[in-house]
């Protein structure tokens, strides 16, 4: 079974991704598995210049999910080229660079710095751990537009946008992200949380609110996608909390092309591998002859 | 590292709500350095607990490795009634580890809580170099005292302190420490505890060099994630699970 997918002309070799923000520059997991395993990998999401990133404590665990406020920890953009990406480039896999800024003109720096070193560049405006850019322009359809067509402007690599589930209608982020010229979109990052202990009645991020992932969110990750495919025609790369082919092979029925994995990396470094046979035997199982033939194929 | 399915050797509880887990494991018997730590899943099928937790390897006898844990929440209650031959999923060894060398003099080795457990396996590799070692274990009362009859078979001098006096020095371990650091002489200092115990170490400002094992909330143990990360000096951040969790005390912030 052939599980190439294609999104803007880049063909990945199968539809896993290693989502932003969950398998660092691919380093740390390269020493537990062969990262080439991947269609493509997201790395974690780069700034112009170098950030500490939060304080302590940046995570903590509630039912069924992971609340963090990591914050955008990373070494900066001219490290990433020079240090890290060398070495994702040994791999044969996709690159997919996650870019932040806090103003339009550090997107617009960072696609033209990166634009030509990656097969793709994936414009994160929906982190919820930053008091500037990130999720606070990703919520604004308008800022969402201009972003997003000032990247483009600068880019000869496709474009993702990443979407926040942190609204009352995602679609209109779509919308406005394909109507800017978007080559895809991906969504969902993580939704805005909050956990408190109540011996302490001090939250249990130093943040006080964080982003949920894992499978307590995927509901909600697979209704947007739905929702999403059937307002734009540019491909959708689904996310959140997949820990399993099934997990998956939803996202694919509601609309995505491709999906990424995050929480579950942390539990199961092999979910890849796993994930991989699992999609494969169900389009085996069901009769497909390809994950296109399953992408939106929904029976309401 | 590894990921390795092992089967319990023993899972028993030492001390109030203190547990002794073995396994055998050729692999990680043969890779482990004092301060390594590993990551449990406990159960692969449940999402609550969801991720998998940090251990600090105890020590290790032969092919069997050790690891100590207190009953705080879900995951180590659930932990706490596996019984023998119970399959767990472990990833390991993680992380630095202390210094071992010889060194000429005296070495101090300070422990509270569960943060005694990673010490065994120092004191008896700094013990198999030849060093002199006087370990200091704080406990709360003497119902959670636990692995004192093992260090004193290792160590030249165990000092024992308790918060309500039940078992030798009434007070903090580090009060009891700071007693007779200038007498002994110490050439290194090593430690693990709670926070507020290392934080007043950290702030003896002692003449010698000392190497604090730390822990924080972390998903991956392997340094992806970036959630365990603690500030060193001039803004360099480092991570507990990756650079760590040993470090020079005096090298990072301990809030």
């Amino acid at each position: 079974m052939n599980l190439e997918v294609e999104i803007a002309g880049v063909r990945l070799k199968n539809p896993v991704i290693a989502a932003s923000g969950t398998f660092g520059f691919g380093r740390e997991y390269s020493k537990l598995i062969d990262i080439s395993e991947f269609g493509a990998i997201c790395t974690k999401g780069i700034t112009l210049k170098k950030r500490i990133g939060n304080p302590q404590p940046r995570l903590c665990e509630v039912y069924a999910g992971i609340i963090n406020s990591v914050g955008l920890e990373n070494p900066g953009v001219e490290a990433f080229v020079n240090d890290e990406l060398p070495f994702l480039k040994s791999f044969d896999t996709k690159i997919i660079a996650n870019i932040n800024g806090f103003a339009k003109e550090e997107f617009v720096e960072l696609t033209k710095i990166l634009t030509s070193l990656v097969d793709m560049i994936e414009v994160n405006l929906s982190c919820p751990n930053v008091k500037e850019g990130g999720m606070v322009f990703g919520k604004d359809p308008e800022k969402v537009y201009e972003i997003t067509n000032s990247v483009k402007n600068v880019a000869s690599c496709p474009i993702i946008v990443k979407l926040t589930p942190n609204v009352t209608d995602i679609t209109q982020l779509a919308v406005a992200a394909e109507k800017a010229g978007a080559d895809a979109i991906s969504l969902i990052n993580t939704i805005s949380a909050m956990a408190i202990d109540i011996e302490t009645r001090k939250p249990l991020i130093q943040m006080v609110t964080g982003g949920l992932s894992g499978p307590a969110i995927k509901p909600i990750a697979v209704r947007m996608v739905y929702e999403c495919f059937k307002k734009v025609r540019i491909p959708i790369i689904g996310m959140g909390g997949i820990m399993n082919y099934k997990d998956a092979i939803e996202f694919f029925i509601a609309g995505a092309t491709a999906i990424q994995i995050g929480t579950v990396n942390f539990i199961n470094p092999k979910a890849v591998y796993e994930i991989k046979e699992g999609i494969e035997d169900y389009l085996d199982r069901k009769g497909f002859n390809s994950i296109r033939e399953l992408v939106g194929n929904i029976n309401i | 590292m590894k990921l390795l399915e092992v089967e319990i050797e023993e899972n028993v509880k030492i001390a109030n709500e203190i547990f002794l887990l073995s396994f055998e494991s050729e692999y990680l018997a043969e890779n482990f350095k004092p301060g390594n730590f590993v990551n449990i899943l406990i159960d692969k099928d449940s999402i609550y607990p969801l991720l998998r937790r940090p251990f600090s390897i105890s020590f290790v006898e032969g092919k069997r490795v050790y690891i100590g844990y207190k009953v705080v929440g879900k995951g180590t209650n659930l932990l706490s009634q596996k019984s023998k031959g119970e399959a767990i999923d472990v990833l390991g060894p993680l992380g630095n580890s202390f210094l071992t060398d010889i060194f000429d003099g005296k070495v101090a080795v300070i422990g509270g809580g569960v943060g005694i457990f990673p010490l065994v396996g120092l004191c008896k590799e700094l013990k198999n170099r030849g060093n002199k070692v006087d370990v200091f274990l704080g406990f709360r009362d003497l119902d959670s005292m636990f692995l004192v009859e093992r260090f004193k078979d290792i160590c030249d001098n165990t000092l024992i302190a308790t918060d309500d006096g039940s078992s030798g020095y009434k007070g903090n371990v580090v009060e009891l420490f700071k007693a007779n650091f200038s007498k002994a002489e110490y050439k290194v200092v090593f430690c693990c505890g709670p926070k507020p115990m290392l934080k007043a170490i950290k702030n003896l400002n002692l003449p010698v060099k000392c190497y604090a094992s730390l822990e924080e909330k972390m998903a991956c143990g392997i340094g992806a994630c970036l959630c365990c990360s603690i500030r060193g000096k001039d803004e360099k951040m480092y991570h507990i699970c990756s650079d760590g969790p040993v470090f020079d005390i005096m090298e990072v912030e301990i809030e």
